[in-house]
């Protein structure tokens, strides 16, 4: 430990640096505090939660504490076990939702940007324009006309129908960042490839998806979590309950009168499992697409 | 950096193959995006369910809107919430100057991590978990009210001022009494730690040169003079940028006060904004040309401010 007064080699003082520590620890710590009570109550009963609202399961709580002798002691894994059967379509339909529109969102974008990136065709300006105003519209207004429009193309109770939704919607930011991407990747490549005799989908497949590759997981993540935490058009356009989505389900389990909480949270715990998952693997992705997401304006 | 080859209109004759690979996103913007654009604009003139028949009645609709009095006051809710959303900003401004400030690298970097952490957690689960602490009966935040003498300060200015809110020996019902509802929903998320904020002013903070912290140093300057000196002026930019984000985003909004307090807004219409009114219209009162019309407007709005803010807040790069 440095001792206070210690000037560092940087010449920034670090008598204070404990106030930062701690201020930005107590920050964090109260951010973090819905998912710590979301774990902790997870393993309760309801009966349990009503004397000890605050710790996890333990038995330090008195006769008075308890009078009806609630065993606070219990961890009640079997919440986990009564919530998987109902929260596991919901998680298998939000997964297939997010994996199609993900990769049908990029393939498309991937295409769209080596046109504009490559090439100055006739039209290329105006074609251009149509996808960057798409960026500054607000999509607010569109959406009851969506839903007149999935149901005359008959995709209204179908999980394609929010696919597509969503492949349409995410282009313009997609084939942005892409676009740029691919421009700035060294031109020789493509003409060697050309002299090679190469087609466009050729060069496509063996020198912008190599080269992309980073941005592209940055996408893909950004693009499935967005997928993942859409909830407004899912519950307008999906009837069966076999086809709810994630953010769906939570809305019907939410609207039940009678709730066990436990159960409730460890629903919740399950349905950000996949998104935990994705963040353990590919923080560093994360991190980024997090930043260039925000920057899209 | 290559520029694009240009390529003459008689050689893209040849080279039409090329536009095949446009084609696909044009086709889905334009029957996604363009298409229901067009078709809220052309509906607002009609009486429309949803269905085959319509009846046309020109600009009704918008005559009806500019004096509908829920439409108008759900914009004074909106107000207050986007006023409400940036004071929101600052537990971020404050937080990444800290973390910034944090002079061991690896602190800094785990800092970092831990403030992406909670986008782990899907939105919509965040927001009923919110909804649980908002919960009159079980809620955490009853809870710990009940047990501090906050109940007893909250009851006593409720005394004096007669606000009719705080009740002792009665639940405070946040979500469900017509006026805590818009202090329930500015309490909302806190302590207001936006993991997107923090990350964008860190970045602009690493932009800053080590040498303005050693003269400010010299200059005898203490840590309040060197972030309303340095870090301030220097990140915003970054300030504008998530300001405009922030006033899109919450003109927008809906669905969070949709799924708090249902399609009315709860009591009293307290939490009702404007995206909400047209759902409610169109979802709830089949009146689809009117939310049309609604969401239109509100499309203007929104399109009016994005336009003013590029226009006068420039964001150098």
């Amino acid at each position: 430990m440095k001792s206070p007064g210690y000037i560092s080699i940087e010449g920034r003082r670090v008598r204070y640096e404990w106030i930062k520590h701690s201020l930005i620890i107590s920050v964090l710590l109260l951010e973090s505090f819905a998912f710590y009570m979301m774990l902790q109550i997870s393993v309760k009963d309801n009966a349990s939660f009503l004397v000890n609202p605050w710790l996890p399961p333990m038995d330090i709580f008195s006769e008075a504490d308890a009078p009806q002798k609630v065993d606070t002691s219990a961890w009640h894994w079997e919440n986990y076990g009564e919530a998987m059967p109902f929260i596991f379509p919901y998680v298998a339909n939000t997964i297939f939702v997010a994996f199609f529109s993900t990769t049908g969102t990029l393939l498309l974008a991937i295409l769209g940007a080596y046109f504009f990136a490559r090439y100055k065709m006739p039209f290329s300006g105006p074609i251009w324009a149509a996808f960057l105003f798409l960026m500054l519209m607000p999509a607010i207004a569109n959406i009851v006309p969506l839903f007149t429009l999935l149901k005359t193309l008959g995709l209204l109770n179908s999980l394609w129908g929010i696919i597509l939704v969503q492949v349409a919607t995410c282009q313009a930011f997609n084939i942005f960042v892409l676009r740029g991407f691919i421009e700035d990747l060294p031109k020789d490549l493509f003409e060697a490839a050309e002299i090679d005799g190469a087609s466009h989908w050729q060069q496509i497949r063996n020198i912008v998806i190599p080269l992309s590759k980073p941005i592209l997981s940055t996408l893909a993540i950004l693009l499935f979590i967005q997928s993942w935490n859409e909830y407004v058009l899912p519950f307008i356009a999906l009837r069966d309950h076999d086809l709810f989505t994630v953010g769906v389900g939570l809305i019907y389990l939410d609207g039940e009168y009678v709730k066990q909480w436990g159960l409730v949270m460890a629903a919740f715990f399950l349905s950000s499992i996949p998104i935990i998952v994705l963040f353990l693997f590919f923080m560093r992705y994360f991190i980024r697409g997090v930043l260039s997401g925000a920057i899209k304006g | 950096m290559s520029p694009p080859n240009s390529i003459s209109i008689r050689k893209a004759f040849y080279e039409w193959r090329l536009y095949m690979l446009v084609v696909p996103s044009l086709v889905m913007i334009g029957l996604f995006a363009y298409f229901p654009a067009a078709s809220a604009v052309y509906h607002s003139f009609f009486i429309w369910s949803g269905g085959a028949d319509k009846t046309f009645i020109g600009l009704d609709h918008f005559q009806r809107a500019v004096t509908d009095s829920v439409f108008l006051k759900s914009f004074i809710t909106i107000l207050i919430l986007v006023i409400a959303n940036i004071f929101k900003l600052i537990p971020s401004i404050f937080a990444a100057v800290l973390i910034h400030r944090v002079i061991s690298n690896r602190a800094q970097y785990w800092y970092r991590i831990m403030v992406v952490l909670p986008m782990v957690v899907p939105g919509i689960v965040t927001l009923f978990v919110w909804k649980f602490f908002f919960d009159p009966n079980l809620g955490p935040l009853n809870t710990f009210i009940e047990v501090t003498p906050i109940k007893s300060m909250l009851v006593f200015l409720d005394t004096i001022f007669g606000w009719g809110a705080f009740q002792e020996g009665r639940p405070i019902a946040w979500l469900s009494n017509e006026k805590l509802i818009l202090p329930a929903l500015i309490f909302w998320g806190f302590p207001w730690l936006g993991t997107v904020g923090v990350l964008i002013y860190l970045a602009g903070l690493q932009n800053i040169d080590q040498s303005l912290y050693e003269s400010a140093d010299l200059d005898g300057c203490g840590p309040f003079r060197k972030f309303l000196n340095i870090e301030l002026p220097l990140i915003l930019t970054q300030i504008r940028l998530t300001l405009a984000l922030l006033f899109i985003g919450t003109l927008q909004s809906y669905g969070q006060q949709y799924l708090l307090l249902g399609e009315n807004g709860g009591p009293g219409r307290a939490g009702m904004t404007p995206g909400l009114w047209m759902f409610n219209r169109a979802f709830f009162n089949r009146e689809f040309g009117y939310a049309c019309a609604l969401g239109l407007i509100l499309f203007l709005v929104i399109l009016t401010l994005t336009w003013l803010n590029n226009k006068y807040v420039r964001i150098e790069k």
